[in-house]
């Protein structure tokens, strides 16, 4: 409870000391938009967003979920003799059949 | 205590998530939902799957919903004053989602209105827990790959799926790069390449492609 109780005073205290410190006369909406060499800001200052990072979030998503699979198996391996342990293998198998079409593409 | 501040929190959340303006709020206000619901399981006993919520959802759902955000122009919603347009519609299935709930709150085991303060709940113990307390990992650990190993498999196919779909989908642009091969371009007889033809255009053809 202690734990929590400094844990959430020190996050707290990082967060709010340095409302303490900013001047809040030196910031106006003109000085915070874009700076686009003197003119008002065009549009939007957003390029085009190649797929692929999503993709790699995507696969993140997998291969975590993997590892979340993997988690109990480690932790309780003298109890499940062999047999858990090859399960266990062919769940890789098969999720390293997908890493290898990952790779190829 | 803990049991209200959590889901109270994640009540108000959860309404913060749809009436946020800005979409950034909105993803933000989801991932305080996700914390609250982990809160939640902590306190049910669930401590391995309090933090693999943590992991997976807030770690990896809420980042590709903030990817979302981040890749498309939302602009912050200009539409709020016409929100009654959707209450007949949304009222109904809001009125459905709580008929349901009513089927689970029975007033025994989870007490909606606070009649029976005074009576104390049967507490039972489980004995076997005394003598060699199992983890939540070592549980789930001793079954899934045992005795319900079939539905673990099942899993994991269902996985890969996701995986070779996901690439399926996104690779579908790429694919038209023009890629050398190389063995291809040596291969090319360079005295036949570009054939003139006899009229007076002169057209530049490969001969081999």
């Amino acid at each position: 409870c202690i734990y929590l109780v400094i844990s959430l005073l020190v996050s707290l205290i990082l967060l709010g000391v340095p409302f303490l410190f900013a001047s809040n006369s030196s910031t106006y909406p003109e000085k915070l938009s874009a700076y686009e060499c003197g003119f008002d800001p065009f549009g939007d200052a957003r390029s085009r967003f190649d797929i692929r990072f999503y993709l790699v979030s995507i696969l993140f998503i997998i291969f975590d979920l993997e590892v979340t699979f993997f988690f109990p198996w480690a932790v309780s391996l003298n109890k499940i003799d062999l047999f858990g342990f090859w399960s266990m293998m062919a769940f890789l198998l098969i999720l390293t059949i997908g890493f290898l079409y990952e790779w190829k593409r | 205590m803990i049991l209200s501040v959590s889901s109270s929190l994640a009540l108000v959340s959860g309404l913060m998530v749809v009436r946020a303006k800005n979409p950034v709020h909105s993803v933000l206000f989801f991932i305080l939902v996700f914390c609250d619901t982990s809160g939640l399981l902590l306190l049910l006993g669930l401590d391995f799957f309090a933090m693999i919520f943590l992991v997976v959802y807030i770690g990896a759902i809420a980042v590709l919903f903030l990817f979302v955000v981040m890749m498309f122009n939302i602009q912050i919603a200009e539409i709020h004053e016409e929100v009654l347009r959707y209450l007949p519609v949304s009222g109904i299935i809001g009125l459905i989602f709580w008929w349901e709930m009513f089927f689970i709150l029975d007033n025994e085991t989870i007490p909606l209105l606070p009649t029976h303060r005074k009576t104390t709940s049967l507490r039972y113990t489980v004995y076997a827990g005394k003598v060699r307390s199992w983890t939540n990992l070592e549980t789930l650990g001793n079954l899934l790959y045992t005795y319900y190993f079939v539905w673990f498999l099942v899993s994991s196919l269902i996985l890969l799926v996701a995986m070779i779909g996901a690439i399926v989908q996104t690779m579908h642009s790429t694919t038209k790069v023009q890629r050398q091969d190389v063995f291809r371009r040596n291969a090319i007889d360079f005295r036949r390449t570009i054939m003139r033809r006899t009229t007076d255009q002169i057209s530049d053809s490969h001969a081999l492609d």
